[in-house]
């Protein structure tokens, strides 16, 4: 069963208020009090001086368990919301493997479903390495073989500053060590639901997304449930993703579901960290001691972009 | 259809119900006037920012903190629903 050996993250401490980006991102009075009144956003982190080959390092270097298991690291996936976040000829993930000592490694990024895709990532990375158990690739007499899954990103145009009305997105990253049977953070159940007709470019209204967010989230987080044979009285806790306080207020009451058991805190604060939050919520929720063995826990994210994906994870601990 | 809310001031009510439609009719550049009865999204296309603009801007004028979390969106359909809510859950600022 995929499990979740190790997780890391990092976000640079320098932050930017609502009132600071709002100038450069165009957004009126009126814009700035509802991401503050309403969509619990006051801060975002954006930090001009860490380059995104840094900013992946960050979080492996605090990823300690990696130390010394380099050599197990079978394959390295870089979950990101954008395709493309370096020129030509620049590649940041071949730059953080060679800093790492991981070149051996079969290294990828995954971003076809936005900020989903840290959820895909892990999904992929644990059915990739079930698959070389199973095709008995591996070396028996080695340590078990492990994948390493990364997501950063840097707000580097306003398209990946602002999402209109909903978000304003920061600067973090994260770290995974994946391996196919571990017993740290098993994943229990994933569910995912790709909806193109969202698209940004050519698809049904922003309006009509918005209609549907909740509701379709609500739908992979019960399908993940059902998958794991859970309610949702089972979950210790919901790590969302940051994308603001009003959405997943709405969504409680949707789901029925007690606010103070999603960890919203790092909403007003730390802005929506692309593939990221569910990583850094972990991070909060271990520090605080939210978490203990064999709490199961409920992982959510939505990618809008090139389509929409909601998806839902569920975990014990 | 009005919220079945209990022990909302009528006066209050009456109050939030005058400063929506107004506040509508500038929002959406309405020269008619917006009643209590207009469906909020089907007829009025009242989208879910300017729903939330429309709270912001209700806060500031009548000085008060409107209960958003407690807020269940597919039982407000019309402008009179939306004012009971608000009627019934707010507090002052």
């Amino acid at each position: 069963m995929t499990a979740l050996d190790a997780v890391a993250a990092y976000q640079p401490a320098a932050r930017l208020t609502v009132e600071d980006v709002a100038e450069t991102l165009g957004l009126t009075e009126m814009e700035v009090k509802l991401f503050r009144r309403f969509h619990g956003l006051g801060a975002v982190c954006v930090d001009p001086s860490i380059s995104l080959t840094d900013l992946l390092l960050g979080a492996a270097a605090a990823l300690e368990p990696l130390r010394g298991q380099e050599h197990r690291v079978r394959y390295v996936l870089w979950a990101r919301a954008f395709p493309t976040v370096a020129p030509h000829p620049l590649n940041p993930l071949a730059e953080v493997c060679r800093l790492l000592g991981l070149e051996h490694a079969l290294a990828f990024a995954v971003t076809q479903q936005s900020c989903a895709s840290s959820l895909l990532a892990i999904d992929l990375a644990g059915r990739l390495l079930a698959a070389d158990a199973a095709a008995g690739t591996a070396d028996p007499d080695a340590a078990e073989p492990l994948a390493l899954v990364l997501t950063g990103e840097k707000a580097f145009t306003r398209d990946a500053q602002l999402l209109p009305g909903m978000s304003l997105f920061s600067e973090g990253s994260s770290a995974c060590l994946v391996s196919a049977t571990g017993a740290r953070d098993r994943l229990l159940a994933y569910a995912c639901s790709q909806r193109g007709e969202f698209d940004t470019a050519g698809g049904v209204s922003a309006e009509e997304f918005q209609r549907q967010y909740r509701p379709l989230l609500a739908e992979v987080i019960h399908q993940a449930l059902a998958e794991a044979g859970l309610t949702l009285a089972d979950l210790r806790l919901i790590l969302p993703h940051n994308v603001n306080l009003v959405t997943w207020q709405r969504m409680c009451r949707l789901l029925g579901f007690p606010v103070d058991k999603v960890l919203l805190d790092n909403i007003a604060g730390n802005g929506h960290v692309f593939c990221a939050d569910a990583f850094l919520n972990y991070q909060t929720a271990c520090q605080r001691g939210m978490l203990q063995t064999g709490d199961r826990y409920l992982v959510a994210s939505v990618g809008a972009g090139h389509g929409a994906t909601f998806a839902a994870m569920v975990f014990e601990h | 259809m009005a919220l079945p809310e209990t022990g909302v001031d009528p006066e209050v009510r009456q109050r939030v119900v005058q400063a929506t439609t107004d506040t509508l009719a500038v929002l959406l550049e309405r020269d008619e006037p917006v009643t209590e009865g207009m469906r909020l999204m089907d007829e009025l296309m009242v989208s879910s920012l300017l729903g939330l603009e429309l709270l912001l801007r209700l806060e500031e004028q009548l000085d008060i903190q409107i209960d958003v979390e407690l807020m269940d969106q597919d039982q407000i359909h019309t402008v009179g629903d939306l004012a009971t809510f608000v009627a019934g859950h707010h507090r002052p600022a």
